[in-house]
Formats: C-alpha cells, sequence, structure tokens
C-alpha cells in the first residue's frame, strides 16, 4: 500500500515536472509545437528520436543555443524522453504564407538532384534521427543550413554538413522556401 | 543555361547531368559518393543510434544464443553509446570511449555490482581508449589526451597530447580505435574520408607511436575504415577488421580480415576490395587494379561492419577456443536485409594465410522482421577468462562465461 502511494507520488512529481518544462518550451516553440516565433523551430511532428538526440546532445553541451543548454542542464533522461515523445506525438500546423512559385520550384529540383528524400522521406516528414523538414520554419532552415556549411553547427553527425557540400549558398533559400511550404 | 538545355533530355539524364554539375565544382557528400543512379530512390540511411539509458531491465537478454556451455549476463549499463573497452591495470577498472555523446565513461567493478562515472565530455567523438603503464590514452576526432594514474587518481587532469600526435582535419571515419602493440607503440588508424575517393595522403592508413606522439610510422596503407584490431599472441602479427565501401549493393563488397605479416602492405583501397573486387567508380576498366594489394585473409560478410577483434588468451573457456579470435560485428545499414547483428568466432590456420568462420553470439537481429535491437561492438577479455561484449545501441556490457555443462 505505502509502495504503492510512493510510487504515485513520484509519478505525480514527474507529470508536475513535464507541465513546467512544457510551460517552458511553449514561450518560444508554441503550446502546440508550431512556432510563430522568427528564427525558432517548430517542433510539432518531429520524429521522437531525432527530438531525443538533439536534447541530450543539448543538454551536453556539444548542440544548440546556450539558452536551450541552460533549459536543459541537468535534466534526466526520462524527462528529455517524455518531452521528445510529447512534441512527437503532435501536428504539424505550417503558417499559411505565400508560395513563390519560381522559388519553390527552384528548391524543388536542388532537393530532388541532392536527394535529399533519401533520409528526410519523400514527403519530408523526417524519420529516426533525421528530422521533419516539411512545413518548418523558413528562415529558420535557411540559416541551419547555412550554420552547417559555415561549420557553426558542431556536435551533429558529419553526415548533414557533408551532404550540403557542393550547393550554392542561394540555393539554400530555396531549399528552405519548398521545404517550408509543404505540408 | 545548362539547365534549359538538360531538361529537352530524358529524366534520367536531367539528374545526371546535375551531379556531373555538381562534382565539378566540389566533391559530392562524402557518405553518398559512388550511389549509383539505380539506387538513386534507396531509402537506406546510417541506423540512429540510442543517446538515452537503457535499464538492464529493459535488455531482451533471453533473446542471445551462444554455443552450449555458455552463459550471457548483463554486466553493466548505463554507459550511453559505450563502445571500444580498455581494461584499466588493476583489472577491475575498465574505460569505455563513445562517439556522438562525447563521453569517456570509468566503469569499475565492484564485485556484484558495477559502478559508472563520466571521466571526459564535449570530446569530438572520442572513441579511442587504450591504456598502458597507468595511464588512460583517449583520442577524439581532434583531440589526444593521458590520464596519468587515473585508477587512484580520480580528478587527475589530462595532459593534452593533441599537438605531438598532428591530426590531420578531416572528420569523417576518423573517429578512432586504440591499442598498444607489444612493442608499446600506439596504434592508430586514419580512415578514408569518404565512403570511396582517392584518399588524401594523410587518410586510409595504420599508424603507430611512441607513447607521447614522437616517431611516428606509417605501417599500413588501402585501408578504408578500421575500427579494431588486436595481435596474434603466437605469431606477434596484427589482425585488423576493415568495412567494405557502401552503395554496391547487397553483396557487397564484403568486410574483410586482414593480417598484417610485414610493415609496409597495402590493403587495396580505393581501388581493389575484399577478395579482388575492382572498385567500379576509381578503378573502370583496371583489370590490374589488385596487382601488389594484400587480399584479406577472410571476407566477413556484406556490410557487416566488424569491429572489435580479440584474440582468447583465458583458461576458462574450452580448448578449442585457444588461439582463435573473436569478432563483433555491428550490423548492417547499407543492405535491404540487415547482416551480422553478432559476435563471430575465427580460427586461423597455423600459417596464418586462412581462417574458419562461426558464429558465436547471436539473437541481436530479427531477420524475419529485418530489425535489431542491439549492436554488439568491442570485446574485452577479463583476468578470469571471461569476455566483456559491448553493445553500443544499448550502453551496455555483457558478460559471457562458461562452465561445462553436466553430463
Amino acid at each position: 500500500m505505502l509502495a504503492a502511494l510512493l510510487i504515485s507520488a513520484a509519478h505525480g512529481q514527474a507529470e508536475d515536472r513535464l507541465a513546467v518544462h512544457l510551460r517552458s518550451c511553449a514561450g518560444c516553440h508554441g503550446a502546440d509545437g508550431n512556432s510563430a516565433v522568427p528564427g525558432t523551430p517548430s517542433i510539432a511532428a518531429q520524429p521522437q528520436i531525432f527530438l531525443e538526440n538533439y536534447l541530450v546532445m543539448t543538454r551536453e553541451g556539444i548542440r544548440g543555443t546556450q539558452l536551450m543548454q541552460s533549459l536543459l542542464k541537468g535534466m534526466p533522461d526520462r524527462e528529455i524522453v517524455a518531452l521528445a515523445k510529447h512534441f512527437s506525438a503532435l501536428k504539424a500546423k505550417p503558417a499559411r504564407e505565400p508560395v513563390d512559385k519560381k522559388l519553390f520550384q527552384r528548391g524543388k529540383s536542388v532537393a530532388a538532384a541532392n536527394r535529399c528524400a533519401s533520409c528526410h522521406l519523400p514527403d519530408f516528414r523526417g524519420r529516426e534521427q533525421m528530422p521533419r523538414l516539411a512545413g518548418q520554419r523558413e528562415e529558420f532552415l535557411a540559416e541551419a543550413m547555412l550554420a552547417y556549411r559555415q561549420n557553426r553547427r558542431p556536435g551533429g553527425d558529419t553526415i548533414m554538413a557533408a551532404s550540403l557540400y557542393g550547393i550554392a549558398e542561394q540555393d539554400f533559400k530555396a531549399l528552405a522556401h519548398y521545404f517550408s511550404r509543404l505540408k | 543555361m545548362i539547365r534549359k538545355s538538360v531538361a529537352l533530355a530524358a529524366a534520367s539524364m536531367l539528374v545526371f547531368a546535375a551531379q556531373a554539375a555538381l562534382a565539378q565544382d566540389k566533391p559530392p557528400p562524402i557518405w553518398k559518393q559512388g550511389q549509383p543512379e539505380k539506387l538513386k530512390d534507396s531509402k537506406l540511411a546510417p541506423n540512429p543510434g540510442k543517446m538515452t539509458e537503457t535499464e538492464a531491465a529493459d535488455i531482451p537478454l533471453k533473446k542471445l544464443k551462444l554455443p552450449k556451455g555458455f552463459k550471457v549476463e548483463v554486466w553493466a549499463t548505463g554507459m550511453v553509446g559505450g563502445r571500444a573497452m580498455a581494461i584499466g591495470d588493476s583489472g577491475k577498472k575498465i574505460y569505455m570511449g563513445t562517439r556522438g555523446i562525447g563521453r569517456v565513461y570509468e566503469v569499475t567493478d565492484e564485485g556484484d555490482k558495477r559502478s559508472v562515472r563520466v571521466v571526459a565530455d564535449k570530446l569530438t567523438q572520442p572513441s579511442g581508449v587504450a591504456f598502458q603503464g597507468g595511464s588512460l590514452y583517449v583520442m577524439a576526432i581532434d583531440k589526444v589526451l593521458r590520464f596519468d594514474g587515473i585508477e587512484n587518481k580520480p580528478d587527475v587532469a589530462p595532459v593534452d597530447l593533441t599537438a605531438a600526435f598532428k591530426l590531420p582535419p578531416e572528420q569523417h571515419h576518423n573517429w578512432k580505435y586504440l591499442a598498444f602493440g607489444p612493442d608499446k607503440k600506439l596504434y592508430v588508424p586514419f580512415g578514408a574520408p569518404c565512403n570511396i575517393c582517392e584518399p588524401p595522403k594523410e587518410y586510409a592508413q595504420l599508424r603507430r607511436y611512441n607513447p607521447d606522439g614522437s616517431d611516428m610510422e606509417v605501417i599500413a596503407t588501402g585501408i578504408r575504415n578500421t575500427q579494431g584490431f588486436d595481435w596474434n599472441p603466437k605469431t606477434g602479427e596484427i589482425w585488423f577488421t576493415d568495412h567494405g565501401r557502401d552503395w554496391l549493393g547487397d553483396k557487397g563488397p564484403e568486410d574483410e580480415l586482414n593480417r598484417i605479416d610485414k610493415p609496409g602492405n597495402y590493403y587495396g583501397y580505393p581501388y581493389c576490395h575484399a577478395k579482388g573486387v575492382i572498385d567500379p567508380d576509381t578503378a573502370k576498366g583496371k583489370k590490374d587494379a589488385c596487382k601488389g594489394v594484400t587480399l584479406p585473409v577472410i571476407t566477413t560478410g556484406p556490410h557487416a561492419a566488424g569491429m572489435g577483434v580479440k584474440f582468447y588468451t583465458g583458461e576458462m573457456f574450452p580448448k578449442e577456443y585457444q588461439g582463435t579470435m573473436f569478432i563483433a560485428r555491428k550490423g548492417s545499414w547499407n543492405r535491404s536485409k540487415k547482416f551480422g547483428y553478432d559476435v563471430i568466432n575465427v580460427r586461423p590456420s597455423a600459417d596464418g594465410k586462412s581462417a574458419k568462420l562461426k558464429p558465436f553470439m547471436t539473437g541481436f537481429m530479427d531477420p524475419k522482421k529485418n530489425t535489431f535491437w542491439g549492436r554488439p561492438a568491442y570485446i574485452a577479455q577479463m583476468t578470469d577468462g571471461s569476455l566483456l561484449v559491448s553493445d553500443e545501441q544499448l550502453g551496455a556490457i555483457y558478460r559471457i562465461s562458461y562452465s561445462a555443462p553436466k553430463k
């Protein structure tokens, strides 16, 4: 009986902590995980493993922004997994923004030539350790690619930086436009 | 205006032309080099690692199968991403390197249980660990550290040896496996920084250094990516695994198990793979591409990812295991049907020119479902003759022991 009470109390505490974390995430990423803040990514419908890996590496101080590192400092794995699970289950709701047809087509053809879909899948919903690109904020995607190019994104695997090798920087904008307009 | 003219051509030509145009500017993406047109829609990608802790209760140990008389137990958990193991001089402490999570662990054997602590973190893929003369050596892609007397001085500050080792800058395939040889020198591989390419001259080779980083010698070349080696205690020769290239289909070219019978051997990369497979990208039409190449003693399976090699010198296992080696195969990603995910036992012939391979520890993979749950990576031998096997996927160490079955 006592054991059961202790377990339920511990469970309750974990839930409280998750609620506190979620309020903190919502401040920038949106309560439903769809960000309305320029430069801040949407995290709804991202693959769970991708979110876990990102959160762990940020906690370890080898990825992410200083703000994210300070928020995650000392967070136990189980809370990271709970957060990742929560956001991966939410729906992506990309903002309805106008499509520049020419830029969209250019992005589409650059993505095809560079086989982005091999890992991120043909509808760019991502999988496992590889993030969802469809409906992500345009300026965030463009900046992320530029950061890989300029070696400002340490801590990730070497593969993404390598995969952007040889793509012209103006095409990052086309790719970002294309991915951000997909649902 | 190139784009307009190719738009008139067939769709397949368009992709080819786009790639050719890219290739002229800069090399194509490192890990997709050599991906042929017919595999352009392939969705094969490296398997994701697990970066959170796995508890012993969540490890499906019962699925593991070993020959009769052998027993496996979960020996330690909580070393997320842990792979190569170096045993301290006391035999009670095991140091483990990692890749993505950037940590080095110390696992202390406390008899009935193990404790784990992080001795270094925030490193760039510190996969290389080796122990000699009371010191732990750690090698990341861009850093070399030595922890003197760490077994008794847990907070010892490392000595930075990076400058002496002159590590080249490329990252891909340049996470390290480290080991000290019978000559007390430190052996360090430098992988090809690509899937298939003409490697710059500092790469695709095995080197040895004095422990302080001086007197570097290249002892073998033409090695794509070796992640494990050991010395045959009878002959003193090094045996090493080498991963075959990707994107040539499910059949291979197979991984290699090689032997260094003399310094200076050339093992064929990037022109000649496995037992004489001529590379279609780098050696097209060159029939003599395997001339002067030291071919492997045996091949160890397509995309199998042979990692750690350990010659068995203990007395716990039956006599038939004396003089044989164990090899952990982490398992494939660039193959439609998964392969490997096991530990094999290899018996070399007396002259070392041939060898026989048989499965030893299986069950990490479900061939029917084409799924896996664990990835055996490295093997260490305890003083009592039992073997430790690291599982990089679940951050665990399993212990394999033997007692003769009752008759």
